[in-house]
């Protein structure tokens, strides 16, 4: 099926919009917080949110069939001060100046942003939390080169969340609003513990009303375009619109398309209420389903039109972007992405295959839409159908690294690990990158923070000294040269570890705190389970589930650095530890040699062979032990994961000269993938050495990307051969895998760098060869292949 | 004969093999070839000894092989440092030290039961995909016993085994083995034997031979053929391969058009590498497919 002429066009006219900022939210949410000042905190966000549903601009696009917009263009991002006041007013004269991420705005627009943004000076997390942290914390916060990167969350909303859609779906906010008064009238208001409760659920009400009053106005907006339009069709279209928006999301979903309008608008004032990342649509072709089935089976919807109505959604869920937070000084930048994981197919609570046609649509969309939002994914296990998987290796095959397959055979049995009991676990959804979290009901705080374990063992080897500023900023662990075991060393990078990991613990409980205080979500927390049953925002843990779940950057850099150690300097003392030591400072200079053979002459992690992999299991299984033994103010735990979204590049900056003879600034390995070019023995060995880690103890989650060129993938056979692949990865019982289809560009890359990729393979009618060694000739001509694979 | 404890000569073990045989594989690459193909993409697979090649972009020049080397086989010249291959003894003391991994041992001895073990780690992929070991080279035959033990010990643990070969050994051999192999690659290079030998050495009687010998005892084969341009496409040797294929009874043909990617390794050898034509067309291909087909025999381009 290929896409309707409308949705080519709504594309063709999104993607036409520059980046702009939006003031209109920045605007409304500092007028309401100014008349509500000293009211409950709770029904101050409800009225500000509630505010700004009734006065921002609202529009529907030519041809759109799923209305809702977030700013006041597409492609415009609004500003919430109430957590971005201070880095947006420090950035506000290098917007619209950025090489990447630019968002235009006006000298007006500057000004209007200035004057609002001096009212919200000291009253954002940013500016309350970290002076709530003791003196040693804060310096270790403070760092220039940090060991913790706990930022995410004290510059930005929490979000990272699956809400109950399918709640409001079914009983609309009208059902909630039954259900809040009748909570409020059999409380009784004189108990103590009723009075926050109340006002939670006051909250509620009025977030409960702004809703439907934010629907009926796209119902009014409809109906007036459509007594204007000539088009008789699109009349038609629009009047249709204002009928659904007249009746949901305040009263159940009764076809597939309400179902899909309901759906948007809860997704588009998620993004309006806070700017929290990761709010993930989850289990989408589950709760979906019943309206498609149902229309489909009353001759009410035909496949053709569901699958625009997708297309349309899909679209859509790129109209949402989020102003991005680039210091001036940042030497990396990364794009922003929304991470709105959407998940098709896997096992229901009774652990059947619930694969259906809407998850086929739902790729398909993704093939006809191909941009970034969502983050698709899917979930494998032993009785996945084939087609459903032929079907999703077409997918990778284009190239857009869509989608990552995650794995029910493993994340089950992990949640249940953490105290989720089977049903909700068998139920779980991906948050943002690839943290499983149980649809409905957890607050994970799964992207908490960054923890560098390229960085600890840095400072086991150097005393605690960081060799890029000098100073002492780890514990004093021994001077590594005069180390005769390895166990020494082992034992200098566990105790950095542990060190660093109760500072950070401290960092984010802190800021978990002044959240509660400063940014309760009452829109979101009406959709979410226990919040209402409760009577406690998200933000004070009135989720069911709760969680905190900081990430462990650089595994196979250690257990590389670890292994070449072992190896070369205890056992076949090739080197000792003052000649490493002495090199590591130099950051290898002059000493290219000693480098080659800490690189080319020790086993590596990512190859199946036993000693680095071992390491990486001890490592791994190290920071996650150490990391859930902690606790969360939401009465949850802590959850350790292993991934880096893009943080491996800024965190290997921070980092200097490491044993497995990576230079001093350079990337750490990404998530529980090896280092960049050491694992030459293809996707199989991968595999078996990723396996090694212990999956089940990063419930948080793991990351691991495999490089494919083209070639591997060129006919149907291969295409089987990558589903036995994913076969035997559900077998290995491994978390997550995504797969990029290695580009010409990326091949030009290594030809500039063979070092660092030489693990790309490329095959020929049955002849394989590492890229990076073959001719400069050879190399140009697979180039050029390349590029009519694609 | 404690066939765990053959040693072999191996230079390459592959993984995520998808063009050789059914499913996932493994592809254990013995050196020793009795053929000379002028098109070889192998040439480190020839000889049947170990060889040290030399691969200039990685070398940084710090000269320690040059003083290290006991026999003073190494010189530095402005296009790399080239060992002269009549000194060298290939004690590997020069490999051993350098770090950058320009120089580099091919051809290592292991035992079967040693190369075993490498094999099924990746058991897992077999079991999903159907796959299995496909023992290449060099010709396997060339180290008989060692092939034989190999393909034996898969077969015990039930793994699929698959040999590619050129055929040019003696029937006794392949039919030793017959029994542990569920499938042969066997390659069919031109049916004319003036010219098979004048490009690859040897004469072809014997391998058409055993091709007739080994289809008439039911062993599964694939013919290969090597789709070199101005050497093996012309019409009739085409049609007559074909013809050849179905008369012994064989139903599946792959299609391996020419490429020059071992070019480089030749110089990486100190060899000369002496074809000047370029790959075929894709159209090319394409019609000596539908050719194929249509003389009724499945064929792919490539391998499965």
């Amino acid at each position: 099926m290929e896409p309707t002429l409308r949705v080519k066009s709504l594309r063709k006219r999104l993607r036409s919009f520059p980046q702009a900022i939006c003031v209109e939210r920045a605007v409304l949410i500092t007028e309401s917080y100014r008349e509500t000042e000293g009211e409950p905190m709770v029904i101050r966000r409800a009225k500000a949110l509630s505010r700004i549903l009734e006065k921002m601009s609202i529009y529907i696009g030519d041809g759109e069939l799923i209305v809702g917009n977030q700013a006041s263009a597409p492609n415009k991002a609004p500003v919430f001060p109430e957590t971005g006041a201070r880095w947006v007013a420090e950035q506000l004269d290098s917007f619209a100046t950025r090489t990447v991420n630019r968002f235009l705005v006006t000298e007006e627009e500057k000004k209007v942003l200035r004057d609002i943004l001096t009212y919200w000076k000291e009253k954002t997390v940013l500016e309350v939390a970290p002076k709530l942290l003791p003196d040693e914390t804060r310096e270790i916060f403070e760092l220039t080169y940090p060991v913790i990167s706990p930022t995410l969350f004290l510059r930005n909303c929490v979000g990272h969340l699956v809400p109950n859609y399918a709640a409001i779906l079914k009983r609309g906010f009208g059902g909630i609003r039954t259900e809040v008064q009748e909570k409020m009238e059999s409380l009784d208001p004189s108990m103590p513990e009723n009075i926050s409760k109340l006002q939670f659920y006051r909250a509620v009400l009025i977030i409960c009303d702004a809703v439907s009053h934010f629907a009926q106005r796209y119902a009014d907006l409809a109906e007036q375009l459509a007594s204007t339009e000539d088009d008789e069709s699109r009349k038609k279209e629009l009047k249709d619109i204002a009928e659904i928006c007249r009746w949901v999301p305040e009263n159940p979903a009764r076809t597939f398309r309400e179902a899909l309008q309901a759906f948007w608008f809860l997704q588009l004032i998620i993004h309006i209420e806070t700017d929290g990342l990761a709010e993930s649509p989850g289990r989408f072709d589950q709760y979906l389903y019943p309206y498609f089935s149902k229309d489909l089976a009353e001759g009410k919807l035909t496949l053709e039109e569901a699958q625009e109505l997708l297309d349309c959604v899909w679209i859509k869920m790129n109209e949402v972007i989020k102003l991005s937070d680039i210091p001036p000084a940042a030497k990396y930048f990364g794009g922003v992405t929304m991470s709105e994981n959407l998940i098709l197919g896997g096992i229901n609570e009774d652990g059947e295959d619930v694969t259906n046609e809407l998850s086929y649509l739902c790729l398909e969309a993704d093939r006809h839409i191909m941009l970034p939002q969502p983050a698709l994914s899917i979930r494998l296990h032993s009785r996945t159908p084939e087609r459903f998987l032929l079907k999703v290796v077409e997918l990778i095959k284009t190239g857009g690294g869509k989608p990552a397959i995650f794995n029910d055979e493993i994340i089950i049995p992990s949640l249940m690990s953490d105290g989720i009991p089977l049903k909700d676990a068998r139920n779980y959804a991906i948050v943002g990158c690839v943290e499983p979290t149980p649809s409905d009901n957890t607050n994970g705080w799964t992207n908490a923070a960054m923890f560098n374990l390229g960085k600890c063992l840095e400072l086991a080897l150097h005393n605690g000294v960081c060799q890029l500023s000098g100073k002492r900023i780890g514990l004093e662990t021994g001077d590594a040269k005069t180390f005769t075991s390895f166990d020494q060393v082992m034992s200098a990078f566990k105790k950095q570890v542990s060190y660093f990991i109760k500072h950070m613990v401290t960092m984010l409980n802190t800021w978990d705190k002044v959240h509660a205080e400063l940014i309760p979500t009452p829109f979101v927390s009406s959709f979410m389970d226990d919040c209402i049953a409760k009577g406690q925002d998200l933000a004070e843990g009135g989720a069911r589930f709760n969680f905190t779940g900081p990430q462990g950057i650089g595994l196979a850099d250690v257990a590389d650095s670890l292994t070449a150690i072992k190896t070369l300097v205890f056992e076949k003392k090739l080197l000792s530890m003052d000649q490493l030591i002495d090199a590591l400072s130099n950051d290898f200079e002059g000493q290219e040699d000693v480098r080659l053979l800490l690189r080319n002459k020790a086993p590596k992690y990512g190859n199946a062979e036993t000693t680095p992999d071992l390491l990486a299991r001890e490592v791994g299984l190290f920071y996650c032990r150490e990391v859930a033994q902690y606790n969360n103010p939401r009465g949850g735990k802590y959850r350790p994961g292993l991934y880096p979204v893009a943080s491996n590049v800024p965190l290997g900056g921070v980092v200097g000269a490491l044993p497995n003879g990576r230079k001093k600034g350079i990337p750490l390995a990404d998530g529980i993938s090896p280092v960049h070019g050491c694992d030459v023995k293809g996707p199989t060995a991968v595999l078996r050495s990723v396996s090694r880690v212990e999956h089940a103890a990063a419930t948080n989650g793991t990351l691991l990307n495999i490089k494919f060129h083209p070639s591997a993938l060129k006919s149907e056979n291969d295409m089987k051969k990558l589903i036995s692949l994913l076969r035997s990865f559900c077998s290995l019982k491994l978390m997550h895998i995504q797969f990029n289809v290695v580009s010409a560009d990326t091949l030009r890359m290594a030809q500039l760098d063979p070092e660092n990729n030489r693990d790309l393979m490329v095959r020929v009618a049955g002849y394989s060869a590492m890229f990076v060694d073959l001719d400069k000739k050879l190399q140009d001509d697979i180039i050029e292949r390349t590029e009519h694979m694609l | 004969m404690d066939i765990e404890r053959t040693t072999g000569l191996i230079f390459n073990i592959q993984r995520y093999s998808i063009h050789d045989g059914p499913g996932i594989r493994t592809l254990v690459f013995l050196k020793g070839c009795p053929l000379r193909c002028e098109w070889c993409a192998n040439p480190e697979s020839q000889l049947g000894h170990p060889e040290i090649i030399v691969v200039p972009n990685r070398c940084i020049g710090c000269g320690k092989c040059i003083a290290i080397c006991p026999e003073k086989a190494i010189t530095s010249t402005p296009i790399g440092n080239v060992i002269n291959r009549s000194r060298c003894t290939v004690c590997g003391i020069c490999v051993e030290h350098c770090f950058a991994e320009a120089l580099q041992i091919m051809g290592t001895t292991k035992t079967a039961y040693d190369v075993l073990q490498d094999i099924e780690g990746d058991d897992i992929f077999y079991q999903h995909s159907g796959g299995g070991v496909t023992i290449s080279g060099g010709e396997p035959f060339t180290q008989a016993k060692f092939t034989f033990s190999l393909l034996k010990l898969c077969k015990e643990r039930g793994l699929n085994t698959a040999v590619e070969t050129s055929g040019f050994t003696s029937y006794e051999i392949i039919e030793a083995c017959l029994p542990y192999t569920d499938l042969f690659l066997y390659d069919i290079k031109h049916l004319d034997c003036d010219i098979h030998k004048q490009h690859t050495g040897v004469e072809n009687s014997l391998i058409i031979d055993n091709a007739r010998r080994l289809a008439a005892k039911g062993a599964n084969l694939t013919v290969r053929l090597p789709v070199i341009p101005g050497f093996n496409d012309s019409e009739e040797n085409l049609v007559n391969t074909v013809e050849f294929v179905k008369e012994i009874g064989v139903t599946e043909m792959h299609l391996l058009p020419y490429h020059r990617f071992g070019e480089q390794k030749y110089r990486q050898l100190g060899r000369e590498y002496k074809l000047t034509i370029m790959p075929p067309e894709q159209e090319r291909m394409e019609s000596i497919l539908k050719m194929v087909e249509r003389r009724g025999v499945n064929v792919k381009v490539g391998g499965n």
